[in-house]
């Protein structure tokens, strides 16, 4: 630094406000101090909990997971689970199921009828609205037992009733249709698919490029998906030559399984490190402009300093909170090593997928539709129906609000520049429609992964219903409920992270 | 040479260029409203038009209605020899050789002011991108803002992004530019617009902006309720109104 900046430097120091009104020092004291409120304050909370818990003889304990489980669940990946912790995994998955098909179907629903309120058509627009008027002021519950309640007015499945090998399998039971089933060939195919989806991606670039050069229409997408569509076709029939596959992922789970948890530790930390460095440098190389670095403000240097920190916070973490974690890692690498390579292996060189059609057992005294199709059954079948038909009323509200959002003037643009109807939709109106519609698009989804937890009303094995089953059985309801929490907390949380990636990529840029 | 005795000269000389815009008996009704009322006028190729008006008098609605903004219900409108109707390809047609520029802008936010001037070319033109783009940076400079392509329309002065618009429009390279009011133009987006009007654009300008007139139109038209109720030159309009409409008008304004 030359003199005359030291003594600029000085003279500003020497008129500093006292630190009290000095608006830097205070913003970084009130940083720290919250941040050390938050810490303490979980901290008491925490350990008052577990003392009054003590003093009570209650232990927070996990291990009633691997205890065997005494129940049956109606439906899902394992309905005669082995332990408590399978189950509830099957129930993880049962929700999952239906907020991911929920989330999906309700979009399509509520997009169209959303859109079909605007209509001209004078009977869409009406039959639209009417549908959301009613569908929103009813209580969610009450059109899950609702549905539930029609369900059960369909016929009995009789044994002899058919239609075996269906289409389509409707009961008092539920709803069964064909399934599209993972056969041994499939992972061998993925290869293919995935070369083609590179392949494809190459194409795409390739064709965008001439459309710029040339101006001519070279339909990028659509090559793609012939592309693609190609590389599975070839593969269906030539995907037993990746047989070898397997024996690659062998070699390198014995690879991993010889390694010593020192290694991994070290393998860690650096990474963690160089985690952190990367993001500084990208931050940094964000604020540098041809003039140089820009002048870093103190937000800038707090969020520096944290990445820093989180850095070692992990590294410490793994060191002294979880000692335990290289090894883990080692062992449960080696397994998923192990289940891929037999993903691969020799034997599987069959169809990559089957379709399985509904068909009917006898289970006890009762005809069921079997497990061939995808079953829905009465419980599934009222809560997915519920949560969807419920939340495409919201989105379609929130898709009519996005659209009627963008000015008008914009289409008149888009019209007067000479823009067709399906170019100034997908150019000009979808993008700013899109960014009003998205936030409360992504809290609509949160808000119908939530409510499948209304399943344990009408007995569908969802994560809740599973947790139910397993706190009255063992008694640890404290437990449980820590898990349920999680659970959805972490579902939200996946949910926000996507919806908020749209987001910033969406964003306008304003003055 | 007297006043008629110019605007004969200058009607004669118009006479043997070809038709721009015919309108015969053009009707519009809001509702009940009447908005246009027997609208009937020819622009000339080449000719700069400036519609004058009280507002409420139906300027935007007849510009709106030439680039088929609105439809008309009665009359006919003929632009560069195609007429509107339902018809759908001539719309597009027409669409595509007239440029306007709206008193809002209507800037499209979610664009840089470069992509907002490509994007018709592009997808509308199907020009190729660096051929699009070459032509934007021209236009941007003609305009003025060469050095604002990068930028959003939400980071720029009004005056910006009315120069942008003219761009955009321009960009399709049109033969007939419609500005509805760019009212409170600052000095360089008249300019850009005189320089237009030298290079031999045909244009229809709704302004209040008397100097604009004067200097630029080749014919001044007056319209009220609806009606156009006197059409001339600059020097006639402005010196020797027939009408007394006109003359209440240009009173109250001068
Ligand atoms: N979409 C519409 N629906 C109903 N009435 C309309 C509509 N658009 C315009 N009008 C009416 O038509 C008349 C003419 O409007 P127009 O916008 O053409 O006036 P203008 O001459 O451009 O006025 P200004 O100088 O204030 O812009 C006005 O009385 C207006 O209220
Ligand atoms: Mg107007």
């Amino acid at each position: 630094m030359s003199n005359t900046d030291q003594a600029t430097l000085a003279a500003t120091q020497s008129q500093r406000p006292p630190f009290y009104r000095d608006a830097t020092v205070v913003k970084w004291l009130a940083q720290v101090f919250t941040l050390l409120l938050v810490v303490f304050a979980l901290f008491f909370l925490t350990t008052q909990a577990l003392e009054n818990l003590n003093r009570q003889g209650i232990e927070i304990k996990y291990d009633f997971l691997s205890i065997g489980l005494g129940s049956d669940l109606r439906e899902g990946i394992d309905t005669d689970p082995d332990t408590a912790g399978r189950a509830l995994w099957a129930g993880a998955v049962n929700t999952l199921r239906i907020a991911a098909g929920g989330i999906v179907a309700a979009t399509i629903l509520g997009v169209l009828i959303g859109v079909g309120r605007l209509s001209s058509n004078w009977i869409v627009s009406r039959m639209c609205s009417v549908y959301i008027e009613t569908i929103r002021n009813i209580p969610l519950l009450v059109q899950i037992v609702l549905i539930w309640a029609l369900v059960a007015t369909l016929p009995d499945v009789e044994l002899d009733q058919g239609p075996i090998n269906g289409l389509l399998h409707l009961s008092n039971k539920g709803m069964s249709v064909p399934r599209l089933h993972i056969d041994d060939g499939f992972y061998q195919w993925l290869i293919f698919i995935g070369a083609g989806w590179l392949v494809g991606t190459f194409v795409k670039r390739r064709r965008e490029r001439r459309h710029d050069a040339t101006g001519r229409d070279t339909y990028p997408v659509l090559s793609f998906l012939a592309v693609l569509a190609a590389f599975g076709a070839v593969g269906w029939v030539a995907h037993p030559m990746f047989r070898w596959v397997g024996a690659i992922f062998d070699f390198i789970g014995d690879g991993f399984s010889s390694l010593t948890p020192v290694v991994v530790q070290v393998v860690l930390s650096l990474a963690a490190l160089a985690a952190a460095a990367w993001w500084i440098r990208r931050f940094l190389a964000r604020l540098r402009t041809p003039a140089g670095l820009m002048k870093l403000t103190d937000d800038d240097k707090f969020r520096i300093i944290f990445a820093g920190v989180g850095a070692l916070a992990v590294i410490a973490f793994m060191l002294v909170g979880w000692p335990g974690l290289a090894s883990w890692i080692i062992n449960s690498g080696t397994d998923l090593l192990g289940v891929i390579a037999d993903k691969f292996g020799d034997g599987r060189t069959g169809q990559p997928l089957d379709i399985k059609r509904p068909d009917v057992e006898q289970l006890g005294n009762f005809p069921n539709p079997g497990p061939a199709g995808l079953n829905l059954t009465q419980g599934g079948a009222a809560v997915f129906f519920g949560v969807v038909l419920y939340t495409a009323s919201f989105i379609a509200e929130i898709v009519r609000g996005g659209i009627l959002a963008v000015p008008k003037g914009q289409t008149e643009a888009a019209q007067a520049v000479g823009l067709r109807r399906v170019t100034m939709l997908r150019r000009v109106i979808l993008p700013q429609a899109f960014r009003v519609i998205l936030p409360p698009l992504g809290n609509q989804y949160l808000n119908l992964t939530k409510n499948t937890s209304l399943a344990i009303a009408v007995g569908y094995s969802d994560f809740v219903q599973v947790g139910q089953i397993v706190y009255n059985q063992t008694g640890k309801t404290l437990e449980v409920i820590s898990l349920w929490m999680l659970f959805y907390l972490a579902c939200s949380l996946t949910i926000s992270v996507v919806v908020n990636f749209f987001n910033i990529r969406m964003k306008i840029v304003e003055r | 040479m007297s006043v008629s005795d110019a605007t004969t000269a200058l009607t004669e000389e118009l006479a043997a260029r070809d038709d721009m815009i015919v309108c015969e008996g053009v009707n519009k009704w809001f509702g009940d409203f009447q908005a246009l009322d027997g609208i009937t006028a020819i622009i000339k190729e080449r000719e700069v038009v400036v519609v004058l008006g009280p507002s409420g008098s139906g300027k935007s609605t007849w510009i709106r209605c030439i680039n088929r903004l609105e439809a008309h219900q009665e009359g006919r409108i003929v632009v560069d020899g195609v007429e509107l109707t339902n018809d759908l390809r001539n719309i597009e047609k027409i669409r595509s050789e007239v440029g306007m520029v709206f008193q809002q802008f209507n800037l499209f936010p979610h664009l840089t002011v470069e992509d907002n001037v490509t994007l018709a070319p592009i997808w509308v033109r199907k020009k190729p991108k660096g051929e699009a783009e070459e032509l934007a940076r021209s236009l941007l400079e003609r305009v003025g803002i060469p050095e604002q392509a990068e930028k959003y329309p939400g980071q720029l002065s009004g005056g910006q992004q009315q120069r942008v618009a003219i761009a955009r429009a321009l960009a399709m390279e049109p033969r007939i530019m419609l500005f509805d009011e760019p009212t409170s133009v600052i000095k360089e987006v008249l300019d850009v617009m005189k320089e237009l009007a030298l290079s031999g654009m045909t244009m229809m300008v709704v302004t209040h902006e008397m100097g604009f007139a004067r200097e630029v139109a080749d014919r001044v038209i007056f319209m009220e309720d609806g009606q156009i109720v006197e059409t001339g030159t600059p020097e006639h309009f402005f010196t020797d109104p027939r009408e007394e409409r006109t003359k209440l008008f240009l009173s109250q304004i001068l």
